[in-house]
């Protein structure tokens, strides 16, 4: 039987009894797309080779990591703004930091929302790190040294990326490590100054953000390139709006550290 | 008019097998209104009175048209006076200087000798789709085909690509972007060359990927030795055009 038949007398057979109505639905997809079957396999086949070839393409992979890029940024944002609860509350004469009741409240979540944040997290990073990386590859095999080394117009931060960011991941290991797998959400405020209290961390913490900042600064203007957003008359904004942002969003990583050195947060 | 006395450090190599040097020349008395090939010019015949092989590098026109003379002077392709280097005055230098003279680098560029490199990827990223298929007679007369103002500069901006090659040896990536966004553009932006933009755009971004060049990573070195003032805009263009194309391509749009 043709499968355009089947469809009908499926329908037929869905209508017979409430009870036939499972069966004959399932007969009826299955029939559906047994019909449509070399169109579906067309369209997916056309959808597929052309995402093969966006994935592994330069232009494709490059707005893959600015896409990925961006919601780094993105998350930078919303960890901030969660971060400075620090400063709320008055923990010296009893009142307990904010800092507290947000990590607690973030662990009240529920475990699968948790968890989906987390993943979806790993695997943005994951996606950017790992095409970074491979886009790099390709651009060292693709050049041959200068035996005199000429620059124009590259930044230190643009020539930079890897460098920093592997530092970042480095900092973003220790920093899981440290603050989430051996944290205690009730006592978060302790646990940061007294972390921070030790030099060297707040050092190494310092230095890491620096490098964020190197990172942000090349990085957030070069997203609206690579995503064709820009032009010779809004680059320079771009430019600013990334040299700010970076300033106020690592400023305020770093007041951290430095107000629990300073004694400000003890 | 003074008289330049310079020190020459020039990449040396026999063919595209042989072991590359640096070897040192001394530039005499050379006129401060030659350009920088008059200059290689006269260097070269002291070499060949003495009997030794001159230094090859390419050129043709010497007025800044053809784009075939090429040399990384300091590290810089053309010297970064944004002019080529047939262009580039000798009063740019200073009596005394030292100057590294190196070919286009780029693993792309195979070194056929001395400065001389292939830059036949080039051509090969044109000949993928940057082109119009369709006969589009003779120049039309002025007016016929509105064009806007704005966007005509624009193609205009684009078309003066002369294909040298210096955005890809400036390149700290040795990507293409620029070249490859510039010629696509200049075809893209007009009405003779938008029935077959999504194809252009796949067919010269699939092929300069397939050639082996580097990824852009926005620095912005190539527009700056650019001795065109091409304007990385047309590489932002070309992201765009390419995440529509591949769009296209998907759903079927076109064949
Ligand atoms: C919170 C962490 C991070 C943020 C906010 C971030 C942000 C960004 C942004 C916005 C871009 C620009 C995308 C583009 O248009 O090309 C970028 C590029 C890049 N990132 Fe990250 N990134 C982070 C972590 C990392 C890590 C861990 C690495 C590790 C290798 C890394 C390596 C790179 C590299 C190599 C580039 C390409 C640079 C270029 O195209 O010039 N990033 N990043
Ligand atoms: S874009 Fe500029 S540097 Fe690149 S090939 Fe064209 S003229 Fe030369
Ligand atoms: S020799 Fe023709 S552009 Fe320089």
């Amino acid at each position: 039987m043709r499968p355009l038949q089947s469809c009908w007398l499926c329908l037929l057979f869905c209508c017979c009894s409430r009870k036939n109505l499972v069966f004959g639905a399932c007969f009826f997809g299955v029939f559906a797309v047994e019909y449509f079957r070399k169109d579906v396999i067309a369209i997916m086949n056309d959808i597929i080779t052309t995402a093969c070839k966006f994935v592994t393409s330069s232009i494709g992979r490059k707005i893959l990591v600015a896409l990925t890029g961006a919601c780094l940024l993105l998350f930078l944002v919303g960890h901030l703004a969660g971060n400075m609860t620090i400063y709320g509350g008055d923990p010296g004469n009893g009142v307990p930091s904010w800092i507290d009741a947000y990590a607690t409240g973030l662990h009240t979540m529920p475990a699968w929302l948790l968890w989906a944040i987390r993943l979806g997290l790993a695997a943005i990073l994951l996606i950017h790190v790992v095409l970074t990386l491979a886009l790099k590859i390709e651009n060292v095999n693709a050049r041959t040294q200068y035996q005199k080394e000429g620059t124009l117009k590259a930044t230190l931060s643009s020539r930079t990326m890897v460098l920093t960011g592997i530092m970042i991941f480095c900092f973003l290991v220790f920093h899981l490590w440290q603050l989430t797998v051996n944290g205690d959400p009730a006592n978060c405020y302790q646990h940061i100054v007294d972390a921070f209290t030790s030099p060297i961390c707040s050092g190494f913490y310092i230095l890491a953000i620096c490098c964020l900042f190197m990172h942000v600064r090349h990085g957030l203007q070069s997203v609206f390139q690579t995503l064709g957003l820009s032009t010779r008359k809004v680059r320079p904004l771009y430019n600013i709006i990334a040299v700010l942002f970076g300033l106020v969003v690592c400023g305020a990583f770093i007041s951290i550290p430095v107000a629990v050195l300073c004694g400000i947060l003890k | 008019m003074a008289n330049l006395n310079l020190t020459l450090k020039v990449w040396r190599q026999e063919n595209a097998q042989a072991q590359g040097r640096i070897e040192t020349y001394k530039a005499k008395n050379i006129p401060d209104e030659a350009s920088f090939l008059e200059m290689l010019d006269i260097v070269n015949e002291e070499l060949v009175h003495e009997g030794k092989e001159p230094i090859v590098f390419d050129h043709d026109c010497r007025e800044g048209i053809c784009g075939m003379c090429s040399l990384t002077i300091n590290g810089v392709p053309h010297g970064g006076k944004k002019v080529t280097t047939c262009q580039l005055h000798m009063r740019q230098f200073k009596d005394g200087d030292t100057i590294w003279i190196e070919p286009f680098r780029a693993q792309a560029f195979p070194l056929l000798r001395d400065l001389m490199v292939d830059r036949t990827a080039l051509d090969n990223i044109i000949a993928a789709g940057g082109f119009v298929d369709i006969r589009t007679g003779s120049a039309p007369n002025a007016n016929n085909m509105p064009v806007r103002k704005k966007t005509a500069d624009a193609a205009f901006d684009a078309a003066a690509c002369v294909g040298c090659g210096a955005c890809v040896a400036s390149c700290k990536n040795s990507s293409a972007m620029l070249f490859t966004s510039a010629k696509a553009a200049h075809l893209n932006l007009l009405p003779q060359g938008q029935p077959e933009k999504n194809k252009r755009v796949l067919a010269m971004v699939r092929q300069m990927d397939a050639l082996g060049f580097g990824n852009c990573t926005n620095q912005y070195e190539c527009e700056a030795a650019c001795p065109k003032g091409i304007s990385v805009d047309n590489i932002a263009k070309l992201n765009r055009d390419y995440m529509i194309a591949c769009a296209a391509e998907a759903v079927g749009v076109f064949a």
